[in-house]
């Protein structure tokens, strides 16, 4: 989440991706960057244990909120 | 009755609650703390109150001596233990983990201090039997002192900036002293490069404490086998390599003392018997290690190394040096035990300031790992209100004659 916020704010558009379980802190951590109502793409958890194959899919799944978020018609 | 202890409960009850609704505490209760009483706390060191002791950039936030002081004063210790809170702060800074986040992940870290030197008794240090358990206020406090700190002045609390997925019991508050009156070898803080009449803390970050009952030999190769044993476990296996702080029963010690081993001997053979067989990791998964972060994972892993030839026994420790000794316990059973430490590993020590005998010029301007504990003289000022223990300032007091009271 930090690093999301401070790429936008260096003018570069950027997206964070967390797993679900992290809504809390990622809220938390945005709200500690003075950006509490900063958007970012949740997807199911975990990922660390995926094959390849599972994190293309996870990808793909992410591909048209992360997107939408980027406003890219 | 005694007068002295006719209080009003009621109003003790109100501030009580008062500091939990604020999210203060750690759950139990708290000392409430007045400008007066805090200054009873500035007043035991020289140091301004604004001064950075610990800074947290990703977060924007970071822990004052005013902070440390404030938390300290909550946590229920004495203003004389205050010295030794700021010497643990001191310490975690150099030992570089926390600064770096370390306190906001999934790992679940606790801080862990070690004191030494004359302070322990002046104070009050546990050192002996139940060192790891309850019952004494200056363990208990300065531990917990450090607790609220992280809780207060960083904000990382459980359920919001703190990942923990399960944590650890050690996060209410892990402070021993080290037992250097039954140690048969010198203390830990002469290690540093301090005299052993200095007072010191060695703090470091820790995963757990795992306990090591043996009883059942005076062979000291056998027993150091049995820690070896313990400190390779698989599950601690993360990275490539791990570090420990192991803390010897005073009996534990005096075998090994008695077969001639001093701490680098003992470190030696922990170095060379913490092992694990390509197989036994293969068992579990982690017989290879990544290429981007150096932790343990399967061979047939997209980021797995090539398994190099050798097939013997592999070393779980980089060097001696990540083994930190430390006599603490009663001398009454075979009982020690495996802390798990979660700092530098391998040629760096499992310590807080010196990373490594090759960087120890750069750290020149510290005593060494443990940051000696600096007394003052500055009197107490007087002063009423109540202070917040958070980092962002806050107005949320009233004064009284009394000392404490509370407007929302």
């Amino acid at each position: 989440m930090a690093d999301g916020i401070l790429l936008e704010r260096a003018g570069l558009p950027a997206v964070s991706i967390c797993t679900d379980p992290f809504a809390l802190t990622a809220r938390a951590m945005a709200k500690a960057y003075g950006f509490p109502g900063f958007e970012y793409v949740s997807i199911p958890h975990p990922v660390a244990s995926l094959s390849e194959a599972e994190i293309q899919a996870r990808v793909h799944g992410l591909l048209p909120d992360l997107l939408r978020i980027l406003g890219v018609e | 009755m005694d007068p002295a202890l006719t209080v009003d409960a009621a109003e003790l009850r109100r501030a009580m609650e008062y500091y939990a609704d604020q999210g203060w505490t750690d759950g139990l209760p708290v000392v409430p703390v007045t400008e007066s009483y805090l200054a009873e706390f500035l007043a035991q060191t020289d140091r301004d109150p604004g001064d950075v002791l610990l800074p947290m950039p990703q977060l924007n936030r970071a822990c004052t001596v005013r902070l440390a002081a404030i938390n300290a004063a909550l946590a229920g210790c004495r203003p004389e233990y205050f010295p030794v809170v700021l010497a643990a702060w001191e310490s975690l800074a150099a030992e570089g983990y926390p600064v770096k986040g370390i306190w906001q992940s999934t790992t679940g870290t606790a801080p862990f201090l070690i004191v030494n030197g004359p302070v322990r008794d002046r104070i009050g240090l546990n050192s002996q039997g139940n060192v790891f358990g309850s019952g004494f206020r200056a363990n208990a406090t300065i531990g917990r002192a450090i607790r609220l700190g992280v809780l207060n002045a960083f904000g990382l609390r459980p359920h919001e900036l703190d990942q923990a997925t399960q944590g650890t019991p050690a996060k209410y508050t892990f402070c021993i002293a080290e037992n250097e009156e039954e140690s048969p070898w010198p203390a830990l803080h002469t290690e540093f490069g301090l005299a052993a009449p200095d007072s010191a803390v060695t703090a470091m970050v820790i995963r757990s404490c795992v306990h090591i009952e043996a009883r059942h030999t005076r062979v000291p190769e056998q027993l150091a086998t049995d820690i070896a044993g313990t400190i390779s476990r698989t599950g601690a296996l993360i990275h490539e390599t791990i570090s420990a702080a192991v803390v010897l029963s005073p009996e534990h010690a005096r075998l090994f003392s008695a077969a001639g081993w001093g701490k680098p001997d003992l470190r030696q053979f922990l170095f060379d018997h913490a092992v694990r067989t390509r197989a036994e990791l293969a068992a579990a998964g982690k017989e290879a290690v990544s290429s981007r972060t150096r932790w343990r994972l399967p061979a047939d892993h997209p980021d797995a190394l090539p398994l190099a030839a050798e097939d013997g026994a592999i070393r779980v420790l980089n060097s001696p040096a990540a083994v930190l000794v430390v006599v603490a316990g009663a001398g009454n059973a075979g009982v020690s035990a495996v802390v798990e430490t979660f700092g530098p590993r391998g040629g760096p020590r499992a310590t807080s300031a010196r990373t490594s005998v090759s960087r120890a010029e750069s750290w020149s301007v510290r005593d060494a790992g443990s940051a000696r504990i600096r007394p003052s003289k500055r009197p107490a000022t007087a002063g009423v209100s109540t202070v917040s223990p958070r980092a962002a300032a806050r107005t949320l007091s009233a004064s009284t004659a009394r000392g404490v009271s509370f407007r929302r």
